[in-house]
């Protein structure tokens, strides 16, 4: 419910209280153009570029300044007045207020002045340039300005290429002193490593003395600055940004589940980069380094053909063995050990808990999970697994019971109680070697998965899964929230969705399976 | 198969097309023996072995690219003789090189962004740190044209910023026996010159010495 409403350009515009005009402008859905403001931080108000205008109550006269300006007939400056604009990222709404953003000739004529002076001292490298595509100087300046340039001097050179750290490169020519990273740094990563030094057309961002920029959100402050002032040494010159295309997905790096964008390359299929997308119930407007630079998971160590018994095999040849292995499955159905994964999509596990629980009668369940990394207060949580709380949730659901971990599978089939393994996914979190041992032991084992792990080499047969970037799936955070990823990269290989492969695997054992889209999956756990 | 009710085929007349008779010609003994004809033939070749024989031995013979011009059709014996490509004929891509031999070309790929055959492909990469030409930044690590692709519209040059690309070399892809003898690499490129066989351009613009060189080592302070 919002506090109030003021109007832009004669659109009405809800607010909350405490709201600046941009703000307000932002959540619905106008731009009002700005380089330094940015909703997940504070404003510091000094690109001038979200200047506006404010029309005086009714009955006032307008705020005004004196000023000098050219008249070509006197030839001379004349004293004269004109309108006060305000910055946007400062002014706070209030309840009736009128601002003119594209419909004032005085705010062009400032937007204008602005973007030329900012590009005064650039160097106008877009060739080498990262950002070139996707550069609010290059949209501002067809959108704004559309002149040349007057000045004829040479520009002021400042360092290029300086390294900031392992992630990210400066170049103080093209900056434009937004301050956004600095405030990243400061009111994200809490870090204060980055400040500025030198005023004026001498003004370069620096690190503090002896540090360099390594905190964990280091990759925000090259995603915020809106010029090519920062790069990242991951993504620079690997590709031009106007090749990519973009797809919505869920970070797989932990359990926070952040919304992200995969950029990535339709013509070699690869991806190149990842993105935070907004979302204010999960992850804000940022992401950490860690899950920044997990984008390569979606070609790197991956299963892409089927094998049996350690040789590449075909799927069909894969799927025929599995059934050759698990011809005695059916004599005891508390002999089947089923491992759902907590890195692959709730389809992919309901698909699998489904099946072990109304076709094979299983009762023993288990979780493949990554082994916990360190978390820091602000995004990165231990938890190093994309869909833990979606797989728990199917298993209360589906009432099968404890879904336990892998050290406890290892200790019953040790206990010899367990002779047939169904794993989705590939990971153990616990004592490798010995699990190893003693996976080999058992009669049938069909792991499905998308990365090389440690269950991959002990199982019998493996069917390369798609991973998260190639199939549709809902990933559950640790919150309870449940979100959707796109699958944008064509499957590498022989890969396969891993509820496919799991119904593929069920009609092999002799079941007739009543799904056959994703959507069957979803609709709910009553349906069987 | 063309039937009555096919109405995009024009309809047969039903007038007669209009003709004329051709009367045969007359077959008297000079005709039918060919030795008349014969003679004017040879006569005629003849004519021009001497006119080409005294020619060559006297070097007087016409430039055949000037007769062009002139009316009546001239025989030029390719490929010891060519005719003078037009100024702006678009021949065979040459990438042009800066004063220190590094190529012009910082691989922005805005070439194989306008290029509608999609014949370009480039590879960037950034000089190490501590090379002289860390400065440019990024260089083509891979250029590869595929000739025979191409269709020769120009745009990469067009869509060129730094001048790197050029297609004024003056030369169309000779027919070389396999396909892959069309494809020209960064080397290739890189030796091929203008017809004046100079390699480098008029735009000084960061080369080194030019003030607007992007070198590192800039005196921070000199401005």
């Amino acid at each position: 419910m919002s506090d109030g409403t003021i109007t832009i350009d004669g659109r009405p515009v809800p607010f909350d209280k405490g709201d600046t005009i941009i703000k307000a402008a932002y959540e619905a859905g106008i731009e009002i153009p700005h380089y330094c403001w940015h909703p997940g931080l504070s404003a510091p108000a000094n690109c001038r570029m979200c200047l506006v205008e404010i029309e005086p109550p009714p009955g006032r006269d307008p705020l005004t300044l004196d000023i000098l300006r050219w008249d070509a007939e006197k030839n001379d400056y004349v004293p004269t007045k004109k309108v006060k604009l305000l910055p946007a990222c400062q002014q706070a709404c209030s309840e009736g207020l009128s601002v003119k953003s594209d419909t004032s000739a005085e705010v062009d004529t400032a937007r204008h002045a602005v973007q030329e002076f900012l590009l005064l001292n650039h160097p106008v490298d877009c060739p080498i340039c990262d950002q070139a595509g996707e550069c609010k100087l290059q949209d501002y300046w067809l959108e704004h300005q559309s002149s040349k340039k007057r000045m004829s001097e040479e520009p002021v050179h400042k360092p290029k290429g300086v390294v900031f750290g392992e992630t990210i490169i400066y170049d103080a020519e093209r900056c434009i002193m937004c301050t956004r990273c600095i405030r990243v740094s400061d009111e994200v990563a809490k870090d204060p490593v980055l400040d500025m030094r030198e005023r004026g057309n001498r003004n370069e961002i620096v690190l503090s003395p002896g540090r360099t920029l390594d905190h964990n959100y280091s990759l925000m402050t090259e995603h915020v600055c809106p010029v090519g002032a920062l790069t990242s040494s991951h993504f620079r010159f690997k590709a031009r940004v106007w090749f990519l295309r973009s797809g919505d997905t869920v970070c797989q790096g932990c359990a926070t589940g952040c919304s992200a964008h995969l950029d990535y390359d339709p013509r070699d299929n690869t991806a190149y980069r990842y993105r935070p997308r907004d979302n204010k119930a999960v992850n804000g407007y940022w992401m950490c380094d860690v899950g920044m630079l997990s984008y390569p998971e979606a070609h790197e160590a991956r299963i892409e053909r089927a094998r049996v018994h350690g040789k590449d095999a075909e799927l069909v040849d894969a799927i025929a063995q599995a059934k050759k292995l698990f011809s005695s499955h059916a004599s005891d159905p508390s002999r089947i050990a089923i491992v759902l994964g907590a890195r692959h999509s709730n389809e992919d596990n309901q698909a699998l808990a489904r099946v072990a629980k109304i076709y094979l009668g299983a009762t023993h369940f288990y979780l493949s999970r990554r082994k916990d990394g360190h978390a820091d207060d602000i995004l990165m949580v231990a938890d190093r697994n994309s869909n833990a709380a979606g797989v728990h949730e199917i298993a209360r659901n589906l009432g099968l019971g404890d879904v336990r971990s892998l050290a406890d599978l290892v200790r019953d089939i040790a206990a010899l109680r367990i002779d047939f393994v169904i794993s989705l996914g590939a990971d153990i979190d616990g004592d490798e070697s010995e699990a190893m041992d003693q996976l080999r032991r058992v009669k049938g084992f069909v792991a499905i998965a998308a990365h090389e792990g440690p269950l991959a080499k002990a199982a019998h047969v493996v069917l390369p899964a798609a991973s998260w970037a190639e199939s549709p799936g809902t990933y559950v955070n640790r919150n309870g929230i449940a979100q959707i990823t796109e699958g944008v990269l064509k499957p590498r290989g022989d890969a396969h969705p891993a509820w496919q492969l799991v119904i593929a695997l069920t009609r092999a054992l002799g079941y007739e399976v009543g799904w056959k889209k994703r959507g069957d999956l979803q609709a709910g756990e009553a349906a069987q | 198969m063309a039937t009555d009710n096919m109405t995009w085929t024009k309809a047969a007349s039903k007038t007669p097309v209009p003709t004329h008779t051709i009367a045969r010609p007359s077959r008297t003994l000079g005709v039918q023996s060919y030795v008349p004809e014969l003679l004017k033939g040879t006569a005629l070749t003849m004519r021009h072995f001497f006119t080409n024989a005294k020619e060559r031995l006297l070097g007087q013979k016409r430039d055949p690219v000037l007769d062009n011009f002139e009316g009546g059709i001239t025989t030029i014996e390719y490929p010891e003789e060519r005719r003078i490509y037009p100024e702006r004929f678009r021949g065979l891509h040459r990438l042009t090189v800066r004063a220190d031999d590094s190529p012009r070309c910082v691989a922005c790929l805005c070439c194989s962004t306008a290029c509608p055959a999609q014949c370009i492909h480039i590879e960037p990469a950034e000089y190490a740190d501590g090379d002289e030409r860390r400065g440019y930044e990024r260089f083509p690590a891979a250029f590869v044209i595929d000739e025979l692709r191409c269709v020769f519209c120009g745009f990469c040059v067009e869509a060129c910023p730094c001048d790197a690309i050029r297609m004024d070399t003056g030369l169309h892809p000779v027919p070389y026996d396999s396909r892959d003898q069309f494809i020209y690499d960064k080397t290739q490129l890189l030796a091929l010159t203008a017809p004046d066989g100079t390699r480098r351009t008029d735009n000084a613009r960061h080369e080194p010495g030019d003030p607007t060189h992007p070198g590192l080592s800039r005196d921070h302070d000199a401005h």
